[in-house]
């Protein structure tokens, strides 16, 4: 195989460089203060943390893959009236950063907050993963498969235990650890909503103690539970996937006189994941509108775009020039540097933004503070995304057409810019498009690492709800559904998979 | 292709240039302040309107702030620090990364506000309070000890990741012990209801979320002129003379930097102009001499509050680990 | 008393698409295909045999008990066995599962498995999982699992359709030989006249939602009820013709009708290219214009003075392009007058 540009390989290793200095060096620091940490990590308030956690990550777990496979079912597998419509509200949810859901829920009911609260609110924020995963696996499950159980004396419920249950258990494990290692690395949500787990903690702990390795070891401890989540997630990525297409016959369950209930749980679903929390952000900025201060809604407006625009031009240009390296030339090495990139993409926000402090502070103050600091930090968590992003539409191009354009004279390089990447590029360009709506989103990080004075959408909704003045909150809230939210739901592979399956099938 | 690398390179480059920028003399002049930006701003906003000087100010808590110029050590790019409490600019002091400040300036207020070795100043000052909904609460708890009772589990809102309730539980722990203050504060993790700011508790006790909680009193001023006083659910009380729940503290400066800017920006916020500001604005207690708090205001000696040398308030660290400790954070 | 009795069975399966009005009647250890077209309603009726759905109007009777009508009893409690198009196999579990998936609580389990994997031919394959068979594997364990629990019953939905030609021959002798060995009755649903004749005992055609003949597949095949079937079951000649002294008058000459004719009818008769016979005869004023070989047979193309037919003559002897020849039909004919 050709080796592959230079400057591809300088950036891609640049980029694995960037990626583990700043965790690299949150371990050094507690090997260094290792009695504070060791103190920190053996206090009982560190196991109730961890019970916290536990509990939530698994109690959003299991409810998240309880709702999104109800939803997957009965959009896919039962004729309910307007399939396609109640596919978009079981995926609307990934449109609204849970924050922003959290925000409407409390501005609603003012007693909203601890676990319950928490629970719901991540419940709802992600559900919609099992939904796109259950109902991509649901489509390719043979419908008559489960007809002959039935003919064989099972019952609708232990036909969907062995026979249905068992096919799209992959799809749905793997979605659920997604699930985990979300509410794991969930920040915003949790700390509005008062719900002591490790981010908050750690938040917390960062905020309020001189000696910051109590928030260092909270957060390897953090990390530590993300890898474990991460290993698993490996296991079930992509093993056992149906390849079968999707069912040609039109065999749907009769729901009859269910058709209604059924709609209106469906429904509950979708007033409960965004209808009432939108309607609660909506409402606070029309009433709160006569008080706005629109020259900083704008500012903050201009500044997250401008902050998730460069951001995104640096993480593709750093995923493009892996992807040319790992899709087009699959060296050893290069699979080595992706496999250390795409473990970041569990890392948590908060935990990067915290360790970037920290090296931001002490080994290159000459950065810190500044923007090129905030987007090492976009480049750690939102590489693995772009990178994921900008592979498929390289590793789509036809083989044969690099040949031909070879055979006809041209070299390497100029077949890459006249031929790969032209073909490539809308792809590319979404790929771009949708690291940038995630970085408009970003909040954690973000609020660490912002240089002095600037203030985004998230970070300025985020100080408002700290003074739980709602009013104040929403429009940067509504703003950034609008401009990040709905068009990253818009651009989604998966979610638009999902519609054009749904109403073909 | 060639120009996406070099656009990659020139990124790459000038990522390393940025940071050539020194921050501490002739670059950003650079303010952090531990209070909220609702109330600062506009008082940055004129500071520039009147000198043509840019702050760039970063807005957060007081202790995050303190601990961050902790970790950031010489590097840091602060140059003034403004700090909600007392012991905020006690501890970075104590860790000698604050300046004396010029005679000049610290003979504009009562020694009391200012530090022994003249690192920090008062700005303005505030008293803690009970803030209450009359309808919940009928009987004034009379120390505020006693909200450690039974009686108050899930009515009190306090605020434990902010300075000024830091520095009332330092204040507790001088005065009362560490026994005590650690048994009270473990008490409130049953009691309390938690928040990140005071205006976020005055919130919380106009829309009935909790009975009652513990603010520096300016907040309910500032609910009040926003929404009228005549439509306030709740009032604010002091606890008993000389209860460690009547602490009177300061917001106040100090400077990190030679930067000649900083002196200006201190000088400026002691001005008639800002202490004034405070006073109509904030509604909290100027500190030099010569202005009057608002009218119905107890003046500021007149408090009940108990004896309390603000310079002791800098034992932020162990308060901190003491309400670690109780797991309020 | 039948097996399977459905009687009056309306159902309406979407776009305009309907079964009316169907009777019809399954005895025990009897094979009955069920041939039509696409979209004729073959599939949707074998589900409500099933129990998948429910019909608008109509009985149906199964093994003494009503199961859809006034009361409807759902598949699972009907105990007829499936064979869906492509098998349908669990792809989680291996052949030994598959199979035995219907008598979990089975005591004799074991050894009723072994029995069908004996009488399907699939020992030595038990461990395999479904992707690593064969089609006609497949379709082989799809029956076995269907006979397990001893249905009465089993309905086959287009069971060769996804296999190659020979593959097909085999296992549909193989099917017949398993479903007579378990003594059960099937039903057989079908786009292939071929595979319907060949297989079953008796012959339903379904068309446009309704069963337009029942017979056995020598009647079927010798007396379509109409032209549509005639022509649908094999490739059959239509030529106009009148009766003229209880006889039909064609170009080709007088036919004698299989049916009854009144006299003075005009219509058409269907003629089966294999009951063709064409002389040699160089003052014949007919001649060969194409052929296509098969081997065993040939489809000889000849021009009449009037006609253009298509004969189906013994391979070996079939006469070459350009030959004259004159044009006689064997045996009798079908007539369907015009209305």
């Amino acid at each position: 195989m050709r080796k592959p540009p230079v400057l591809t390989v300088v950036l891609g290793v640049f980029a694995a460089l960037l990626a583990i200095a700043p965790l690299g060096y949150l371990v050094l620091r507690l090997l260094e203060g290792f009695e504070v940490a060791a103190t920190e990590l053996s206090r009982p308030r560190t196991f109730e943390l961890l019970g916290n956690t536990v509990l939530l990550v698994v109690s959003v777990s299991l409810t998240a893959l309880v709702v999104g496979v109800v939803q997957a079912w009965f959009v896919v597998r039962t004729n309910l009236n307007y399939p396609g419509f109640y596919a978009v509200v079981a995926t609307v949810p990934l449109a609204i950063p849970s924050y922003v859901l959290a925000l409407g829920y409390s501005s609603i009911f003012p007693w909203f907050s601890g676990f319950w609260a928490s629970w719901l609110v991540l419940s709802m924020a992600t559900a919609p993963y099992v939904f796109l995963a259950v109902s991509a696996s649901l489509l390719r499950v043979d419908i008559a498969a489960e007809e002959v159980g039935r003919s064989l004396g099972y019952s609708r419920l232990q036909v969907f235990l062995k026979i249905t249950w068992p096919q799209i258990r992959t799809s749905a494990t793997a979605a659920v650890l997604l699930v985990a290692l979300y509410v794991l690395s969930e920040f915003g949500a949790i700390a509005l909503l008062r719900f002591d787990t490790f981010t908050r903690a750690i938040y917390n702990a960062y905020r309020s103690s001189f000696d910051r390795t109590a928030a260092a070891s909270l957060a390897i401890v953090l990390v530590g539970l993300t890898l474990t989540i991460l290993l698993l997630e490996r296991r079930y990525r992509g093993d056992y996937l149906l390849q079968r297409p999707a069912n040609s016959r039109r065999l749907r369950q009769e729901l009859g006189r269910m058709q209604t209930p059924v709609t209106l749980l469906l429904a509950l679903f979708g007033l409960l994941g965004a209808g009432l929390p939108m309607a609660a952000i909506i409402n606070w900025t029309l009433v709160g509108s006569s008080s706005t201060d629109f020259g900083n809604l704008l500012v903050a407006t201009l500044t997250s775009v401008g902050i998730a625009t460069l951001a995104a031009a640096l993480v593709s240009i750093f995923a493009l020039a892996v992807a040319i390296w790992v899709v087009l030339h699959k060296t050893r090495f290069g699979g080595f540097i992706e496999g250390l990139l795409w473990s970041n993409h569990a890392l948590p926000a908060l935990v990067v933004g915290l360790a970037l402090v920290f090296f931001g502070a002490n080994v290159t103050p000459w950065i810190y503070q500044s923007i090129w600091l905030l987007m090492i930090a976009y480049l750690i968590l939102f590489l693995p995304n772009g990178l994921a992003a900008m592979s498929t539409p390289l590793a789509q191009v036809p083989k044969g057409l690099t040949e031909v354009s070879q055979s006809l004279g041209e070299s390497y390089r100029k077949t890459l810019s006249k031929v790969i990447l032209p073909i490539a590029s809308p792809g590319l360009i979404a790929a771009s498009a949708l690291v940038m709506l995630t970085v408009l989103k970003e909040l954690p990080a973000t609020l660490l690492l912002r240089p002095t004075g600037a203030e985004t959408l998230a970070t300025r909704m985020w100080s408002a709800t700290e003074e739980l003045a709602y009013a104040q909150a929403a429009p940067f809230a509504l703003v950034l559904v609008i401009i990040a939210g709905l068009p990253a739901l818009a651009l989604n592979a998966s979610v638009r998979k999902t519609y054009s399956e749904v109403n073909d099938a | 292709m060639k120009r996406l690398f070099a656009a990659a390179l020139a990124a790459v480059s000038v990522l390393g240039l940025a940071g050539c920028a020194p921050s501490d003399t002739d670059g950003d002049f650079v303010v952090y302040v531990g209070r909220s930006e609702t109330l600062i701003q506009p008082l940055i906003d004129q500071y520039f309107a009147e000198t043509g000087v840019e702050v760039q100010v970063r807005y957060a808590g007081s202790a995050e702030l303190a601990a961050q110029i902790l970790e950031e050590g010489d590097n840091s790019p602060a140059d003034v620090f403004m700090a909600q409490d007392a012991g905020a600019l006690g501890a970075v002091s104590k860790a000698g990364y604050l300046r004396e400040l010029d005679a000049d300036l610290l003979n504009l207020i009562d020694p009391e506000y200012r530090a022994a070795d003249g690192t920090w100043m008062g700005v303005s000052g505030r008293v803690r309070v009970l803030i209450y909904n009359p309808e919940r609460v009928t009987e004034l708890p009379s120390s505020v000890l006693d909200l450690a009772g039974p009686e108050w589990k899930g009515r009190v809102g306090i605020a434990p990741t902010n300075a000024s309730f830091q520095a009332f539980v330092t204040a507790l722990r001088l005065i009362e012990g560490d026994d005590v203050a650690l048994e009270w504060l473990e008490a409130m993790k049953e009691n309390g209801v938690l928040y990140e700011k005071n205006s976020a508790i005055v919130e919380a006790v106009e829309s009935g979320q909790v009975d009652a909680g513990l603010i520096n009193h300016y907040y309910w001023y500032a609910k009040g002129n926003e929404v009228g006083f005549e439509n306030l659910n709740s009032e604010i009380a002091a606890f008993e003379s000389q209860d460690v729940g009547n602490l009177r503290n300061v917001a106040g400066v100090g400077i990190l930097s030679e930067d000649s800017r900083a002196k200006a920006f201190v000088e400026f916020l002691l001005s008639e102009t800002a202490q004034q500001y405070f006073v109509t604005e904030t509604s909290e207690y100027p500190l030099i001499e010569d202005l009057d708090p608002l009218p119905g205001l107890t003046p500021l000696d007149e408090i009940p509050a108990p004896e309390f040398d603000l310079n002791d308030l800098e034992a932020l660290e162990e308060t901190l680990q003491l309400i670690r400790a109780a797991g309020l954070i | 008393m039948s097996l399977l009795a459905l009687s009056g069975i309306t159902k309406n399966f979407g776009e305009g698409n309907v079964l009316k009005g169907i009777s019809i009647s399954v005895e025990e250890n009897e094979l009955v295909a069920i041939l039509g077209s696409s979209g004729a309603g073959k599939s949707t009726l074998l589900r409500l045999i099933a129990g998948f759905e429910k019909p608008d109007q109509g009985q149906i009777e199964f093994d003494g008990a009503e199961v859809a009508g006034e009361q409807f009893v759902p598949a699972e409690k009907r105990k007829i066995g499936i064979v869906p198009q492509d098998g349908a196999l669990f792809p989680h579990l291996n052949v030994y599962d598959n199979i035995g998936f219907g008598i979990a609580k089975d005591p004799n389990r074991a050894s009723r498995i072994q029995q069908l994997l004996v009488l399907t031919e699939l020992e030595g394959l038990e461990k395999r999982k479904p992707q690593e068979l064969s089609g006609g594997q497949m379709q082989r364990v799809a029956l076995a699992r269907a006979l397990a629990p001893r249905p009465k019953l089993v309905l086959l939905d287009e069971p060769f359709s996804a296999l190659d030609a020979e593959l097909r021959d085999r296992l549909r002798n193989d099917v017949r030989r398993i479903i007579r060995a378990e003594g059960v009755s099937a039903i057989l649903v079908t786009h292939d006249q071929e595979e319907a004749l060949s297989l079953a005992d008796r012959v339903a055609v379904l068309r446009e939602g309704r069963i337009i003949q029942v017979g056995t597949p020598t009647e079927i095949y010798n007396s379509p009820a109409d032209i549509g079937i005639a022509t649908f079951l094999g490739d059959s000649v239509l030529i106009d013709g009148k009766v003229v002294d209880g006889k039909v008058a064609t170009d080709l000459g007088k036919l004698t009708a299989l049916n009854h004719v009144s006299e003075g009818d005009s219509g058409v008769v269907a003629i089966r290219s294999e009951n063709f016979y064409l002389q040699p005869n160089p003052s014949g004023d007919s001649e060969v214009v194409g052929r296509v070989f098969f081997g065993h047979d040939a489809v000889v193309e000849v021009k009449t003075p009037t006609l253009r037919i298509k004969a189906r003559s013994n391979g070996p002897f079939a006469p070459e392009v350009g030959m004259r020849v004159t044009v006689w039909v064997r045996g009798a004919v079908n007539f369907y007058p015009s209305k």
